[in-house]
């Protein structure tokens, strides 16, 4: 058999790559890619064994997600594992990058491989936001309606990027499938796409090192296949384990079904996109846009030309002040919005009072039924129900006429 | 000089032929997509009720429904206001998605005026922004009322 292939394939010469040497000074936080590569794989799989039981409807989504988490068989396993690996991919994501910046790796030659794996980030991000609407809860309709509100203060383009997002001018069944369609067949797509020349680039140019090395030393440590590719199998095997622990003693939430008239709820977004609810606060009025536009969208760009801003030498962060002080600075900021959002109050309105739902049928010809129904609310705030049905508007018509 | 014209020729021809196959087939692909985007939404009246049993000087939350086309769906959206006649008959009907970024607004009594549970919006009871991040008030629905039903209208 190897004899077959190797006479129709460069076996040989895929072998000699994979056996070429990595740089001497290297580390375990050089296998965060091949983790995270991981986590996207195993996303992939579990994402496409959920799908055999999901259904992208307003009707049926929640009872799908309820019947996988409930009655399929590992299905609250599976799940378990989409859900915390989503999770565990942005933690993953997000240290390979700050890895990157640490060893200043990006630097020439390497500027395109940056780039592409912040493109990467952003779709990680998009996996996220697309994710959490499927299972149509609470939590997925109000985090959907604040994050493609979001997009909708953009100037200019703002109102139309969400009405595309939206399929039109609300949350409902079209957004649903849009939402579904990018998660399950466009970003994934993308992905792997951008995930094929990510991988090319850092093949092409090799592993960067830390910066210790010397320009000799860059192509006289250990060869990548095996013993870069054993310290990774043994990385990802720890991460599924933790992932597996987590996803079958720590539930997947599920929320109540979506209700776009429940102002109970205080919606909050995934812990990830928490920063971003909590900056959005700080602008108000005229200067909304800044919190919602300007900062993430010019955040992003000097995130993805970063390698075309610092042009110091390079050197582990600590040697690089400037360096070091920016990124400091991000990642402090942005821990402390994430726990000020975590933390934040909910709101208590105070107007204690019994829902009502009623029907003042008695008054108008055409009636037919006659109900009064006294609820308690959580929250203590009345709700009024006072619409008529069909025959009693039109006996109120009827008897105006008559007057 | 004749096989780099002839090259040339077939560079520029091929690079034609992969611009109109793009645009041919995504053309109508992105229209497709993003064709919900200039629908225009029907506006329709709604029925909340009977004016009298509205009548409240103090605001009222109220829950109504109607029918919609959304997409495929003929869809039963739900919709939550608070309505006053403010006791002179004149009414007030706020929507109470908060203008900020969609999250509902609650009343609260006591410090008379509409709170958000997302950013911290505070409205006053003409439904103008007093704290917070909206830049526009709270929106005020159009009302009207026939046979004695009060009715809004739902755009």
């Amino acid at each position: 058999m190897r004899q077959f292939l190797s006479e129709r394939l460069p076996l040989e010469a895929f072998s000699a790559h994979l056996r070429k040497p990595l740089p001497k000074h290297i580390n375990l936080l050089f296998s965060l890619g091949s983790l995270a590569m991981f986590l996207l794989l195993l996303q992939a799989a579990t994402g496409a064994f959920l799908a055999f039981y999901y259904s992208p409807s307003p009707e049926h989504a929640h009872n799908a997600v309820t019947y996988i988490s409930e009655e399929v068989p590992f299905g609250a396993f599976v799940r378990g594992l989409h859900h915390w690996g989503a999770s565990a991919m942005v933690i993953i994501v997000v240290l390979h990058l700050l890895r990157v910046v640490l060893y200043s790796s990006y630097k020439a030659p390497r500027e395109l491989t940056w780039i592409f794996g912040v493109l990467l980030l952003l779709i990680v991000l998009g996996f996220g936001f697309t994710g959490y609407l499927l299972p149509w809860d609470e939590k997925a309709y109000w985090a959907t309606v604040v994050g493609v509100e979001i997009a909708s203060t953009a100037p200019g383009l703002g109102d139309f990027v969400a009405k595309v997002m939206r399929g039109g001018t609300e949350i409902g069944a079209v957004t649903l499938s849009r939402f579904y369609a990018l998660h399950t067949i466009w970003l994934p797509w993308l992905v792997f796409g951008l995930v094929g020349v990510h991988l090319f680039f850092v093949r092409y140019y090799g592993s960067s090192g830390t910066p210790k090395n010397t320009p000799e030393e860059m192509k006289t440590g250990k060869p990548f296949y095996p013993h870069q590719v054993f310290e990774d199998a043994v990385g990802m095997l720890i991460l599924f384990v933790i992932l597996a622990v987590v996803a079958l003693f720590v539930p997947v939430p599920l929320e109540d079904v979506a209700d776009p008239t429940n102002a109970d709820y205080d919606p909050r977004p995934e812990w990830y996109f928490l920063f971003l609810f909590q900056l959005l606060k700080y602008f108000q009025g005229p200067f909304e846009v800044i919190g919602t536009f300007v900062i993430p969208t010019v955040g992003m760009l000097l995130l993805l030309f970063l390698p075309f801003l610092d042009r110091s030498e390079r050197a582990v962060l600590w040697k690089r002040p400037i360096a070091l002080t920016v990124t400091s600075v991000c990642v402090v900021g942005i821990v402390v919005l994430t726990i000020l959002g975590g933390t934040s109050k909910k709101l208590e309105t105070t107007d204690a009072a019994v829902q009502e739902t009623s029907q003042p049928t008695e008054q108008i010809q055409g009636a037919t039924t006659s109900d009064t129904e006294t609820e308690e609310v959580e929250e203590g705030e009345a709700v009024f129900d006072f619409q008529l049905t069909e025959e009693e508007i039109e006996g109120a018509r009827a008897v105006e006429e008559s007057q | 000089m004749q096989k780099k014209g002839r090259r040339s020729f077939l560079e520029i021809a091929t690079a034609f032929i992969g611009g109109v196959l793009s645009l041919a087939a995504g053309i109508p692909l992105i229209g497709f997509a993003i064709s919900p985007a200039f629908k225009k939404g029907e506006s329709k009246w709604v029925d909340l009720g009977l004016a009298d049993r509205l009548k409240n000087s103090r605001f009222k939350k109220v829950d109504y429904t109607f029918t919609a086309k959304d997409g495929w769906v003929k869809a039963t959206k739900k919709r939550s206001v608070y309505v006053t006649d403010a006791g002179n008959g004149e009414w007030s009907v706020f929507s109470r998605v908060c203008s900020h970024l969609g999250c509902l607004v609650r009343w609260d009594e006591s410090k008379e005026s509409f709170l958000c549970p997302c950013h911290g919006a505070i409205f006053d009871k003409t439904g103008a922004v007093v704290a917070g991040p909206p830049p526009e008030p709270l929106q005020k629905l159009e009302t009207k009322v026939e046979a004695g039903i009060l009715y809004v209208k739902e755009t």
